[in-house]
């Protein structure tokens, strides 16, 4: 009997996400293939770039050198061409799509017989966006919009994944986590990038649950850096130090103890805009070091 | 590691390799240009003599042979470690297993004379894969007659063989190269020699020192496995002999921070210092300039107190890179296997 009402339970969570408004609405179509990209600017100079899929997920995306935020919630309307979303004290989104000029079907690199479809439009109605502690902010009663159909996810147009595949090519590494957050150094060999030799890479998460009605809220925030040759230094085999540029600040250092445990200690912290600065050095963030042609080890904490 | 890697599953495994030491049932020999290896019929048993003092205490006789006597104590080391204890005393069966008897002197302390009594209980086991030739057969009862054995110190005293019992009869097997059970050793220390519990082929820092002296064998082992919290595995061995008699003593524990510390990888001289917890007491440093083990470090284990350094000891340090070194610590590699090394002794 338990276990029917469990499984009655998991049902019901299930059709919730992404497709409880649908279920609200007592739609039953099956889901559609399009997305809605909206184009805008943000002031301080970050780009800001909304995209709803179609499971009906609405990322906004806040960009600017190398900085992503993405607040992502769900559009509480089931209709492809209408958009209602709330992000939690941060804006409201309620628009609605008007397609304007012809369909295209762009060619995009990597993606030959993979051409999406794209209806160019505007979108019409409320768009408000404020970052935290007004890092950004953005206010339209219109913006210039498509809808895509995709025939390959990595082959948007409105959103092109982006790779260096070089990125790869990675001579030592070293990445730390804790709860939310992951860290990333990357060394490179001298020329191979041309950013630099060195790349760091932090990423933090967090979730807002849902109040009875409202849809979730999760933001993640990441930042890619490049970097100097001195900023990522493990040329002693028992000690790495990193020191990544602003807006990381303070050191980062694994060291060997006398109890041949691996520690990583320092000031190091990195200041997302509109945050308060994250500690990556915790005593409860568990780490590993990689030498490409040799291996990894990482250290378990207690 | 550290914390909680000895589980009680692995204590468990290492009481099963007590009881289990020295190999399987029977000697096998090799026939016929070695396609084939005949596993000899042999006889073992076993008595559980119940629990003293921490200690569960067994007669084994793994085969007609051989006559031992267990004492095995599984302890918590701090909040989530484990450690285990033992003392082994083996000889010789002067009694006829077969028919069984079991007739046995431990010098000073104690002496077996018991006969088997079934209780009608029997159970048949087919040979393991690969062998062919008749069943294994248990009975199970207990045994009846003289037993006294009193551990060092009085750590533990049996006086009555009663306890649960079985004997087991293996026919002799003809096997596939390789199927048969190892020979058992003839050597009696190699029955108190137990394999190690700790691997050291994963560890990025081990010392070992061992000392043979007038016929005792003491060797002690720290190590750090790779990527573990802080803290070292601690493996003591003690073995000696008595006329007619091996003894041996040892202690695996799970030691906290502080237990082994070391200079880095490559430096020279190296230098250590080994403090392990309870049984063991004291600090012993060793260092590589000097060659010296010096130190208050010691153990005290079942009716023995026993100082662990001193000029006699000879120290082994091994501090790796986990990425430049893989193989982790490999000097034990280079030597004859951990449990053959007192062997050499020729104790027994």
């Amino acid at each position: 009997m338990r276990g029917t009402a469990v499984a009655v339970l998991a049902l019901a969570a299930l059709s919730c996400f992404p497709g409880g408004a649908w279920a609200k609405a007592g739609d039953d179509r099956p889901p559609v293939r399009q997305w809605i990209d909206v184009e805008l600017q943000g002031s301080n100079g970050y780009t800001i770039h909304l995209s709803v899929n179609p499971r009906r997920h609405l990322v906004l995306q806040v960009e600017k050198e190398g900085f992503l935020a993405e607040y992502m919630t769900r559009d509480l309307l089931p209709e492809t061409d209408r958009v209602k979303a709330k992000l939690r004290g941060l804006g409201v989104i309620s628009l609605r799509f008007h397609p304007r000029g012809s369909v295209r079907h762009p060619s995009l690199p990597r993606c030959e017989k993979w051409r999406p479809t794209v209806q160019p439009g505007v979108v019409r109605g409320t768009i408000k966006f404020v970052g935290e502690r007004n890092y950004t902010r953005v206010k339209a009663r219109e913006a210039e919009a498509a809808v895509e159909e995709p025939k390959k996810w990595t082959c948007r147009y409105g959103s092109p994944f982006e790779f260096n595949p070089r990125e790869r090519e990675w001579t030592s590494k070293f990445s730390a986590r804790g709860e939310g957050f992951f860290f990333l150094a990357r060394r490179y060999r001298p020329g191979l990038l041309k950013s630099g030799p060195v790349i760091f890479f932090v990423e933090q998460g967090e979730a807002f649950e849902a109040a009875s009605g409202q849809a979730p809220l999760t933001i993640y925030r990441q930042l890619k850096l490049p970097a100097p040759a001195a900023a990522f230094d493990d040329s002693h085999p028992e000690h790495l130090t990193v020191s990544p540029p602003a807006p990381f600040s303070g050191t980062g250092a694994l060291a060997r103890t006398p109890e041949s445990v691996f520690t990583w200690k320092g000031d190091l912290s990195i200041q997302f805009p509109g945050l308060d600065p994250i500690p990556l050095t915790e005593p409860s963030y568990g780490f590993d070091y990689c030498l490409r042609e040799v291996g990894c080890f990482e250290q378990q904490v207690d | 590691m550290g914390r909680g890697r000895l589980s009680l599953l692995a204590v468990g495994l290492v009481v099963a390799t007590v009881l289990l030491a020295a190999a399987g049932r029977g000697e096998a020999e090799l026939r016929r240009g070695g396609k084939l290896e005949v596993q000899r019929a042999d006889t073992a048993g076993l008595v559980r003599l119940g629990k003293q003092g921490g200690y569960r205490i067994f007669l084994y006789m793994p085969n007609r042979r051989v006559v031992l006597f267990y004492g095995v104590r599984i302890q918590r080391v701090g909040d989530d470690g484990f450690g285990l204890t033992y003392g082994i005393y083996a000889t010789r069966n002067r009694g006829n297993l077969d028919h069984g008897v079991v007739r046995a002197r431990f010098g000073s302390l104690g002496r077996v004379s018991l006969r088997f009594r079934p209780d009608g209980r029997i159970r048949k086991d087919d040979p393991q894969e690969g062998c062919g030739g008749g069943v294994e057969t248990a009975e199970y009862g207990s045994f009846a007659g003289h037993l006294s054995f009193r551990g060092e110190g009085n750590y533990f005293h049996v006086s009555s063989p009663s306890g649960k019992a079985y004997l087991t009869r293996s026919p002799r097997l003809r096997c596939e190269k390789g199927q048969a059970a190892e020979p058992q050793p003839r050597s009696l220390r190699k029955y108190v020699a137990l394999t190690p519990l700790f691997h050291d082929d994963d560890s990025i820092a081990l010392l070992y020192a061992s000392t043979r002296k007038h016929g005792r064998y003491v060797g002690i082992t720290a190590m750090h496995p790779e990527e573990s919290p802080p803290g070292a595995d601690v493996e003591l061995k003690i073995l000696d002999s008595r006329k007619g008699m091996a003894i041996g003593h040892g202690t695996y524990l799970e030691g906290f921070a502080g237990t082994l510390l070391t200079s880095p990888p490559g430096v020279h001289p190296a230098t250590a210092t080994v403090a392990p917890p309870a049984p063991f007491y004291g600090k012993a440093t060793y260092s590589e300039e000097a060659g010296d083990w010096t130190g208050t470090l010691g153990v005290k284990l079942a009716g023995l107190r026993l100082p662990l350094t001193g000029s006699d000891y000879r120290v082994h340090l091994c501090v790796v890179n986990p990425l430049r070194d893989k193989d982790g610590c490999e000097f034990f590699k280079t030597e004859p296997p951990y449990f053959e090394r007192p062997a050499r002794l020729g104790l027994g």
